[in-house]
């Protein structure tokens, strides 16, 4: 069975228009669904004057000042909106965030206490709001030193509390001091505000982050939706390219042929079904290192569960293409059966279209596809980061390995029926 | 070597074979003769473990075929009807792929594949892909892939239809030397013609049963006709023709010639002259064949080999 194996692959490789079929157009429609999808090129997004939604709760003097001083910063344009609709924005993905002064800002500035500040964002676009981060922090950092009276007297309060209530000499003492003290400070920081960046970003991190929608890590789901739906999609259709190769001996006379050899013949199946597993191996490898090379996508810090998940999905993929060719008659209707099948199983299972936008009956047929657990497997690996011993994930690769399986012995059966029946 | 008794066949409701028996000693070149439909693939397919069937028996070499296939398909090399082959393939890939089905280690593979290239004279061609060859080329490969492991027994089933005459007559070089070698052949064909020349012995197969059995000699014996007697005519029409074949039931025409089976050709041929006067009818040329095998079909079945 081995040399059947290796006798198709022989045939494969000098095969230009599988070769095609199998590497090339896969990576087009990739390369497509990505830029779709808009899952490539933010890393290389400059910020131009940033649309940046902020919702003022708080309505005081230090809080109009604080925003105003943000609206200056070349990076930033401030949009004022309501809580609601900007949250409604970033949850529909219209919008990357929201920056919000909560009630107490002026108070919080006044006591020196951490800043009631927040930015809710979608994680998704987390490359966006890093850059936007770094633009707020710069500009929030210098707001308490905005307003020299309002410094000095967060600084007076400051020293009031350590003081504590009743030693009003020692407090006037200290006020004395620390007016002289914040003068020289605040002029240090206009003449050259490097020197104090520690201090502003201290200031400047008490933005709190909050993840309004969950995602990724630095792998766009954009991306995984194009690499994973596409190749898997593709890697169906060339199995079943492979399972009808079964068919083609059958027709040209050489499956006959096989049958007079000693080797037993369940052998041609399984040779049939190596030849498959390899290719699909080989088809996703490529797939991935494409997206890697052309995206950006990190394949390597996750290559172990990376591998097992290709292995599964080569495997229950290319027991779907063994068993379409085992129940077929002809070539030709494998090409019908499949690409049916195909089709349908893709787009129910999330390779055309993102599994969660869709409604959510839906999302339960999905489980019947094979791409559906392939798909959330990989989104397991790349987005969701799961480790490889996480429950959810193993379940995946069981479910995988456990629909190929069967696929398998179902085509066992079927192909005693129906191929070696007519030989 | 080969036993086949009481072999049947069904599809559906078709009865391929009704019953075949017949047995080939080691060495035997057997040919098993036949018009198209006769049986002659079902009857191979059977015996080289491909089709089961529905009932008899078949011993090849002291295995049972059914209870010990592999071993019997270790000892046969089968060369099929229809060419199969890997056309994207170069010669030498089809036979070193074929040659490893049966367990021949690569370097005999590569020595063995060298001798049989240089005996179908496809060595110079060797490296090209088989789509590119002539059909002649193709059925010498085909028959080459079944030579690789050298088997004790090789069927061959019609390896010369449709084929180019040179071909033809280096398939039947090859054939011969393997029969000499010592090789034993269950060879079909629908060609009198090469049962005649090759086999030793010859079943006579039509509509799944063999009608006649035994060497080219005990055949004719049995057969009640002895000699054809072809007689050519000048103004031969449908009416007269019909008149000749009232007086004498087993004639075969052919355009302006009839032929006349005959177990008596010395008596009967006066006879015919003087008919065919009687009719108006003018001979061109005469001429005395001794029976053959497609006499000895005609006679059995009423029918001819070849439509
Ligand atoms: N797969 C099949 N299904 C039904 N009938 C068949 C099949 N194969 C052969 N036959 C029938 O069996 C008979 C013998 O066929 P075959 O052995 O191929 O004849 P031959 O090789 O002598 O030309 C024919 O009548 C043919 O139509
Ligand atoms: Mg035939």
């Amino acid at each position: 069975m081995f040399q059947l194996a290796f006798k198709d692959l022989k045939l494969f490789f000098t095969d230009r228009r599988a070769m095609l079929l199998t590497f090339l157009l896969p990576v087009t429609l990739i390369t497509l669904f990505a830029f779709a999808f808009g899952g490539i090129g933010k890393a290389k997004n400059e910020v131009k004057e940033y649309d940046l939604p902020v919702c003022d709760l708080d309505l005081t003097e230090d809080s109009k000042t604080a925003i105003a001083a943000l609206d200056t910063d070349k990076a930033v344009h401030v949009v004022m909106v309501t809580l609601e609709q900007a949250q409604e924005d970033v949850k529909k993905g219209n919008k990357d965030c929201v920056l919000i002064f909560h009630k107490g800002f002026a108070d919080s500035l006044l006591y020196g206490s951490p800043l009631p500040v927040e930015l809710q964002y979608d994680e998704a676009q987390e490359i966006q709001v890093s850059m936007l981060q770094r633009a707020l922090f710069t500009t929030l950092a210098m707001v308490p030193y905005s307003n020299r009276n309002n410094a000095q007297r967060m600084l007076n309060k400051q020293f009031d509390k350590l003081i504590g209530g009743g030693n009003e000499q020692l407090k006037a003492q200290v006020h004395a001091q620390s007016d002289s003290l914040f003068k020289s400070v605040g002029k240090g920081v206009e003449a050259n505000p490097k020197t104090s960046s520690s201090t502003k970003i201290a200031i400047g991190s008490d933005i709190k982050m909050t993840k309004l929608v969950e995602a990724k890590e630095e792998n766009s789901p954009g991306l995984i939706q194009a690499v994973a739906g596409t190749a898997i999609m593709m890697l169906l259709f060339s199995v079943a390219a492979i399972g009808a190769g079964l068919l083609d001996e059958k027709q040209e006379g050489t499956l006959k042929k096989l049958l007079y050899s000693p080797m037993h013949p369940n052998n041609i199946l399984f040779g049939k079904m190596i030849t498959a597993n390899s290719i699909s191996i080989l088809q996703l490898t490529v797939m991935f290192i494409y997206a890697t090379v052309a995206f950006g996508l990190d394949i390597f810090s996750h290559v172990p569960s990376l591998v097992l998940m290709i292995v599964v999905t080569a495997y229950a993929c290319s027991s779907f293409g063994v068993l379409l060719a085992s129940f077929a008659k002809t070539r030709q209707q494998v090409q019908g059966f499949s690409t049916l099948i195909v089709l349908v199983m893709s787009c129910i299972g999330g390779s055309m279209i993102p599994i969660f936008i869709m409604p959510e009956f839906m999302q339960k047929i999905a489980v019947v596809s094979v791409n559906y657990w392939s798909i959330q497997g990989f989104y397991d690996i790349f987005w969701r980061t799961l480790p490889l011993t996480d429950t959810t994930f193993l379940t995946r690769i069981l479910v995988l390995f456990v629909i190929g399986s069967s696929l398998n012995l179902v085509a066992l059966r079927m192909f005693k029926k129906n191929i070696l029946q007519i030989a | 070597m080969i036993t086949v008794s009481n072999l049947k066949k069904e599809y559906g409701t078709v009865q391929a074979l009704k019953g075949i028996s017949f047995s080939i000693a080691e060495g035997e070149f057997y040919g098993l003769l036949g018009p198209n439909g006769a049986g002659k693939t079902t009857t191979i397919s059977i015996m080289s473990t491909i089709l089961e069937p529905t009932a008899g028996e078949v011993n090849i070499a002291g295995y049972d075929l059914r209870t010990n296939p592999i071993e019997c398909k270790k000892t046969i090399g089968v060369v099929p009807q229809e060419i199969a082959l890997y056309n994207d393939m170069s010669a030498q890939d089809n036979l070193l792929f074929w040659g490893s089905l049966y367990g021949v280690s690569k370097g005999e593979l590569i020595k063995r594949i060298d001798e049989i290239l240089h005996l179908f004279g496809l060595h110079e061609r060797k490296n090209d892909k088989v789509k590119t060859y002539s059909g002649g080329m193709k059925r010498r490969i085909n028959i080459a892939s079944a030579l690789l492991h050298q088997p004790k027994v090789l069927f061959m089933d019609e390896p010369t239809v449709g084929i180019d005459p040179q071909s033809r007559n280096l398939i039947f070089e090859v054939v011969e030397k393997l029969h000499q070698s010592g090789m034993t052949i269950v060879y079909t064909t629908h060609y009198m013609e090469e049962a005649e020349r090759f086999c030793n012995r010859i079943g006579v197969i039509d509509s799944g049963q063999i009608i006649a059995q035994g060497t080219l000699d005990e055949l004719r014996k049995s057969s009640s006709i002895k000699e054809t007697i072809a007689i050519a005519f000048a103004n031969l029409t449908d009416e007269l023709f019909q008149k000749i074949s009232l007086a004498w039931p087993e004639v075969k025409r052919f355009d302006q010639t009839i032929h006349f089976f005959t177990s008596n050709s010395k008596n009967d041929l006066a006879k015919i002259i003087l008919n065919s006067n009687e009719l108006g009818l003018d001979i061109v040329n005469i001429e005395i064949m001794k029976v053959n095998l497609e006499t000895i079909f005609l006679s059995l079945t009423g029918k001819q080999l070849r439509d």
